[in-house]
């Protein structure tokens, strides 16, 4: 099981996450960042155990990120 | 505190440049919150819970301050566009800039007063005329000549453009700092390289690197004139701000909102004098020459005159980085403040300091400053020099905190 972490705080709302992979991220309207989808909330970041076929597009979303916030490990 | 006819405007990306803009006579600051300004990714931004000190801290100096609001906006951020601007009535911010019109009609229907950001790429009196409608300033494009913006100015006067205040249209234009190599910021190289959109405030800022050109035919690598090709110099107005004055402008802007307070005091104090030197009929060569020193001392790629004096194409970078004379070399943070004797404890986490080495603080209360270093105290005794784990006290000029770091200056050559 890989583990999805989004260091939230640091999102600067571009979209990308979201339009690459929307079962995982949704856009928050509160604040305009992006949202991990269920993901738990751990200190400053937000991490979610993914699926092992979510996995390949996951990595590609990390390096999409313009910020560097996403980290699968 | 208006100097005289033409308003300074000096940017302020964190509490320390705010500070340091206010104490070196800015007439206004502008700043910017979250993820909805053009620079995003300076650490650490302002938040909308900033925005009431900012605000408080401009008004208690009668500074104005204006918010900026110029980047994309995405269907997503209306919320929190919605949210800001709210705090930005509640808290009195004189102005935002702005280029979506989205933005631009929020804050008409708020009755926030709006000044339209050179993003909106302003480079006609027709263009002025439609903007009149919702702003009361408009910020020109950064690629007119001086002359076109002095007819712009004429024009406004002659054919009555009102804002939405009722007063005459105030034109601000760019007087000091960075230039981007695309048209009033609009530009990709960015976003195409690392998905890191420049409108979103994440430029990486592709432009300021060397590149080589490859005959493919041949696999030969050109390098192209040995220069930054992409990179433009800084813009900087000082050898001719009379005129600049005399075009009929009134607000002029420095760039600079990643820069430090160092940065933002230097440049905001030399044309502060600079100004106050025109408007009393002193301004001389001799002081530009002066002006023009101080100003290589902080962050520079060297400068230039833009597109104000009718040049065709940008004038580049012959290096990386910066061309600053001076170089500051980080010493420690502040750890305790004597507010009855104004005393300011520092301890020194690195390197070393001597009597006579110049220091420079940067803070949030303190916003900047500079001294030569005359009675160094050790560990509460007297000593000549202090090295890593000492605690050192000197003057100070306000309330110290331990996200106040301490520097030395040297030569930009000395290592």
């Amino acid at each position: 099981m890989s583990k999805l972490i989004h260091y939230r705080d640091k999102c600067i709302g571009c979209g990308i996450c979201y339009e690459m992979q929307q079962d995982l991220w949704r856009m928050s309207k509160r604040d305009g960042k992006a949202t991990l989808i269920k993901a738990e909330k751990k200190n400053k970041t937000f991490v979610l155990e993914i699926k092992e076929w979510d996995k390949a597009l996951a990595a590609e979303v990390a390096v999409a990120c313009p910020v560097k916030i996403i980290k699968l490990s | 505190m208006l100097h005289g006819k033409t308003e300074l405007l000096s940017p302020a990306g964190s509490f320390d440049a705010l500070q340091a803009g206010i104490d070196a006579g800015a007439d206004a600051i502008y700043f910017g919150v979250e993820q909805l300004n053009m620079r995003t990714c300076s650490t650490p931004p302002f938040t909308i819970e900033d925005i009431a000190e900012v605000a408080e801290r401009c008004k208690k100096q009668g500074v104005k301050s204006c918010l900026t609001l110029n980047t994309v906006v995405y269907e997503h951020d209306l919320r929190l566009l919605d949210h800001i601007l709210k705090e930005v009535q509640q808290q009195g911010i004189d102005a935002v800039i702005a280029s979506d019109f989205a933005v631009i009609e929020q804050c008409n229907r708020m009755g926030i007063p709006l000044h339209i950001s050179t993003q909106a790429n302003i480079s006609n009196v027709e263009a002025v005329k439609f903007f009149a409608r919702f702003s009361d300033v408009v910020v020109l494009a950064r690629e007119l000549t001086l002359k076109q913006v002095e007819h712009i100015c004429k024009e406004i006067v002659r054919k009555d453009i009102r804002g939405v205040s009722g007063e005459l249209l105030k034109v601000e234009i760019f007087g000091h700092g960075a230039l981007c190599m695309a048209v009033s910021g609009k530009c990709y190289l960015s976003l195409h390289t690392q998905n890191a959109s420049a409108n979103r405030g994440a430029c990486v800022q592709n432009c300021r690197r060397a590149y080589e050109v490859t005959d493919l035919e041949t696999g030969q690598q050109l390098v192209v004139d040995n220069e930054y090709i992409m990179s433009p110099k800084d813009l900087c107005t000082i050898p001719f701000l009379d005129e600049v004055v005399n075009s009929g402008i009134h607000i002029l802007k420095i760039e600079g909102r990643s820069k430090g307070a160092d940065y933002v005091y230097t440049v905001t104090r030399c044309y502060r004098e600079a100004l106050d030197d025109i408007a009393n009929g002193r301004y001389t060569e001799e002081k530009a020459a002066g002006y023009m020193k101080r100003l290589s001392t902080v962050y520079n790629r060297g400068f230039w005159d833009g597109y104000y004096l009718g040049r065709k194409l940008g004038e580049w970078t012959k290096s990386p980085g910066s061309a600053a004379t001076e170089r500051k070399i980080y010493i420690g943070k502040g750890t305790k403040y004597y507010p009855r004797i104004g005393i300011g404890e520092f301890i020194v986490e690195t390197g070393s300091i001597k009597n006579g080495d110049t220091i420079m603080v940067s803070g949030s209360h303190i916003g900047f400053m500079k001294e030569t270093m005359q009675t160094l105290t050790v560990n509460g005794v007297q000593a000549g020099i202090a090295g890593k784990g000492d605690k050192i006290t000197f003057p100070v000029t306000a309330k110290v905190t331990p996200r106040d770091k301490l520097y030395k200056i040297v030569g930009a050559t000395n290592e």
